[in-house]
C-alpha cells in the first residue's frame, strides 16, 4: 500500500473505531425503513393500484368520480385536482400507470442526502480539530510525512466517508423499497410531475441526477467545514457555522437577490438542478458553466484557506 | 568525541513580541543522555517542539545527523522518536491499534517490532485495552513505545518520568541508559526535577528563562577525584573516633552510629581497610553526590517565571 492509501486506512480506523459513526449510519437506516413503513400503511391508495388491461376507461372513470367529489366537497380539491392532472397525462401519452414501487422510493429518498451532509459536515468538522482536542496532532505531525499529505489524507476520508454513506442510503432504500413495493422491472420509468407538467424518464438515470445534484451542496458543506476545521481548530464551531449556512443559505441568497452580485454567493450556485428542465435560474444572466465556475473557485478557496492554516501555523499548546 | 546527533544552532523563538527562547548554542552526541534542565516556564517544552518542527524557528536552526528540520524535514525527523509534553494517545483505540497508527507512518514496521518494543516497555498485559482506561504510567510507557517504533537514533522525552511511580521511574532508567549504551542513541530528556534525571544523564543542560545557564557534565573524571561525603555506620564508635581523630582530623560523628567525611574517591577502600584492622566493625558504607544538586541550586536560584 502506497504511504498516502496508509494515511487514509488510518483514517477510517479512526473514523469507525467511534460509536457516533455507527449511530449515523443507524439513524439513516431507521429513516429508511421508517420513511418506507409510512408510505406503505398511509400513503396514498391511488398510487399503489394496480391497472388491467382496460387502464384506459379505469383512469376516465376515476376522472369522472374525483371532478364529481370536488363539485361536492369544497376541500381535498387540490389533492384530486392533482391525481386528475396525471391521469389525463397518462391518458394523453398512453403511458399505463405503474404501482408505486422501490425505484420510486429510492428516487424519493434523495432527500435524506441532505441529512448525509449533515453527517459529513460533522465528520469534516472533527477530523482535524479532534487531533489537537485529543493532543494527537503531536504524535501526527513528527513522522516523516509533509503536513499536505496528512491534510489531504484528511480531506480524502471525508470524501470516502460521504460516498460510503451515499452508497449505504441507496442500497438500504433500495432493500426497503423492493422488499416493501416490490420492483417495476430493473428499469423501469417513471411519470413525474416537473411542476409544471409531467415527465415521463426513466427511473435509474433521474435517481442519478437527483443524488448527483445533492452531491454539489454535499461538498461544498463538508469543505467548508474542514476549512474552519482547519483554521480554528475547534469542531463545535465549524459544524454550527456549516450547518448554519446549509439552513438559510438560499433565504441569504432570496435576500440578497436584487443585488446584481448575488449571483457569485455559493448557495446561489450550489443548486445545479436549476439549469435543467427548462428553468429559470434563480438569478438572469446566470448559466450551469457560470455556477461550476463560481463552484471550483470556492472550493479551491477553501481547500487553500485550509492548507494555508494547516501547513504554516505553530502546533503548541492545548 | 562522537558525531553530534543534533545540533542547536543559535535557536530562538519569539512569540508575539516576547522572546521565548533566546539563542541556545549545544549539541547531543550519539549514545549519550542529555539532561535538559529547567523550572516550569523555563521554554524546554518550546525549545522540543522546534526540535521537531511543530513550531516555526523564528532564528537559527536544528540539525538532526547533519539535516536541517526547516528545509529538510523528512530527512531530519526520520531519526528522531519523541514525546511532546503530555503522552497522548487516541482514547478510543487499543494501545496496540494506537501503535499500530504510527507503524503505517513509516516504512517497515513489522507486527514484530511493535511486539518487541511494547515488552520493552513492560506493556504486554494491557495493551489490547482502551489508551482511555490506561493510567498516567501506562499511556507515559505507551508513548515511549510509539517513539521508539521505527528505530530512531534520536529519542526526546518531555517529561518521561512525570506521573510515574519510583518503580515505573527506575524502569525508565533504566532502559534510556540501555538505549544509550547499546544501541548508541542519543537521548533528550527533559524535566525540572535534578534528582529525576541525575542518575540517567551523561550531561545536563540547564535552561531558565529560555538561556542554557549551564552545561554539566554528570560522571565525568574530574568528579570521580573530586571530594565525596562519605557516611559509614561502625560499631563502637568511640574506638572509631579515636582512630580517625589521629588519621583523618575532618571526620565527624553523625548520630550515634556513623562517621562522615570528605575523602576523595580512590581514598575510600584505604580507610575502610585502616579501620577493620582496629577491629572495628562496618556495617555500611555510603557516598553521597549532593555537590551536584547544591550547584544546580545555585544556578536556578529562585524559580520566578517571568
Ligand atoms: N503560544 C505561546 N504564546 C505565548 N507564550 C508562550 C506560548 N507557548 C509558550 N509560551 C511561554 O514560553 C515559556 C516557556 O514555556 P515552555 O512550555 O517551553 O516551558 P517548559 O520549560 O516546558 O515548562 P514546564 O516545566 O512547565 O513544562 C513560558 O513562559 C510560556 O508562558
Ligand atoms: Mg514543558
Amino acid at each position: 500500500m502506497s504511504n498516502f492509501m496508509k494515511l487514509i486506512w488510518n483514517e477510517q480506523i479512526k473514523l469507525y473505531a467511534k460509536k457516533a459513526t455507527w449511530v449515523m449510519f443507524a439513524v439513516l437506516l431507521v429513516i429508511a425503513i421508517g420513511g418506507g413503513l409510512i408510505t406503505k400503511f398511509f400513503g396514498t391508495e391511488s398510487d399503489f393500484k394496480e391497472y388491467g388491461d382496460n387502464w384506459q376507461t379505469e383512469l376516465q372513470e376515476e376522472n369522472a368520480q374525483l371532478t364529481a367529489e370536488m363539485q361536492d366537497e369544497e376541500f381535498g380539491g387540490f389533492m384530486n385536482d392533482m391525481i386528475i392532472a396525471e391521469n389525463s397525462y397518462h391518458l394523453e401519452n398512453n403511458i399505463k400507470p405503474q404501482p408505486y414501487d422501490g425505484w420510486e422510493y429510492v428516487l424519493e429518498n434523495s432527500f435524506l442526502t441532505s441529512v448525509i451532509s449533515l453527517f459529513t459536515i460533522i465528520v469534516a468538522a472533527g477530523i482535524i480539530s479532534n487531533e489537537f482536542k485529543w493532543g494527537t496532532i503531536k504524535l501526527l505531525l513528527i513522522r516523516p510525512i509533509s503536513r499536505t499529505k496528512i491534510l489531504f489524507s484528511k480531506y480524502v476520508s471525508v470524501l470516502i466517508f460521504a460516498l460510503t454513506m451515499l452508497v449505504f442510503l441507496l442500497l438500504s432504500s433500495w432493500l426497503v423499497g423492493a422488499l416493501l413495493f416490490g420492483l417495476n422491472g430493473l428499469n423501469p420509468m417513471v411519470v413525474q410531475d416537473m411542476m409544471p407538467g409531467y415527465a415521463h424518464n426513466d427511473v435509474l438515470g433521474e435517481i442519478a441526477k437527483s443524488y448527483g445534484f445533492s452531491i454539489v451542496t454535499l461538498v461544498m458543506m463538508a469543505t467548508f467545514a474542514f476549512m474552519i476545521s482547519a483554521i480554528f481548530r475547534s469542531s463545535g464551531m465549524a459544524i454550527g457555522l456549516a450547518i448554519f449556512l446549509m439552513m438559510a443559505g438560499n433565504a441569504i441568497v432570496a435576500f440578497l437577490s436584487q443585488y446584481e452580485w448575488s449571483k457569485f454567493i455559493l448557495f446561489a450556485n450550489t443548486n445545479l438542478a436549476q439549469y435543467t428542465n427548462g428553468m429559470e435560474p434563480m438569478i438572469p444572466g446566470m448559466s450551469m458553466t457560470f455556477s461550476i465556475i463560481v463552484l471550483l473557485v470556492y472550493f479551491a478557496i477553501f481547500l487553500g484557506a485550509a492548507w494555508a492554516a494547516f501547513t504554516k501555523r505553530d502546533v503548541a499548546g492545548n | 568525541m562522537s558525531k553530534p546527533a543534533m545540533q542547536l544552532v543559535n535557536l530562538k523563538k519569539t512569540i508575539g513580541n516576547k522572546p521565548i527562547i533566546k539563542g541556545l548554542d549545544f549539541e547531543i552526541r550519539a549514545g549519550e543522555v542529555f539532561g535538559f534542565l529547567g523550572p516550569n516556564g523555563a521554554g524546554k517544552t518550546t525549545t522540543i517542539r522546534m526540535m521537531v518542527g511543530l513550531i516555526d524557528i523564528t532564528e537559527g536552526d536544528v540539525l538532526i545527523e547533519g539535516k536541517s528540520i526547516k528545509t529538510d524535514f523528512k530527512g531530519a525527523i526520520q531519526h528522531v522518536g519523541a514525546i511532546v509534553e503530555n503522552p497522548e494517545m487516541y482514547p478510543f483505540l487499543s494501545g496496540w491499534k494506537n501503535l499500530k497508527q504510527y507503524a503505517r507512518m513509516v516504512e517497515g514496521v513489522t507486527d514484530e517490532r511493535i511486539k518487541e518494543v511494547v515488552s520493552l516497555v513492560g506493556l504486554e498485559k494491557a495493551i489490547h485495552e482502551k489508551a482511555g482506561r490506561y493510567s498516567l504510567g501506562m499511556r507515559q510507557r505507551l508513548g515511549i513505545a510509539q517513539a521508539l517504533l521505527h528505530g530512531p537514533s534520536i529519542l526526546i522525552l518531555d517529561e518521561p518520568t512525570n506521573g510515574l511511580d519510583p518503580s515505573g521511574i527506575r524502569e525508565i532508567r533504566k532502559y534510556i541508559r540501555n538505549l544509550a549504551e547499546k544501541e548508541n542513541v542519543a537521548v533528550i530528556v527533559s524535566s525540572h526535577l535534578l534528582t529525576e534525571i541525575e542518575l540517567m544523564c551523561d550531561r545536563i543542560g540547564v535552561i531558565k528563562n529560555g538561556e542554557l545557564i549551564a552545561i554539566e557534565e554528570v560522571r565525568t573524571v574530574e568528579n570521580e577525584e573530586a571530594l565525596k561525603e562519605v557516611y559509614i555506620e561502625v560499631e563502637p564508635m568511640e574506638t572509631a573516633k579515636t582512630y580517625l581523630d589521629t588519621h583523618l582530623p575532618n571526620a565527624v560523628g553523625v548520630g550515634s552510629k556513623e562517621l562522615s567525611m570528605s575523602v576523595k574517591r580512590e581514598e575510600i577502600p584505604q580507610i575502610l581497610k585502616n579501620l577493620m584492622e582496629q577491629g572495628i566493625s562496618i556495617y555500611g558504607v555510603r557516598v553521597l553526590q549532593a555537590t551536584l544538586e547544591d550547584k544546580f541550586f545555585d544556578l536556578i536560584g529562585e524559580n520566578s517565571i517571568e
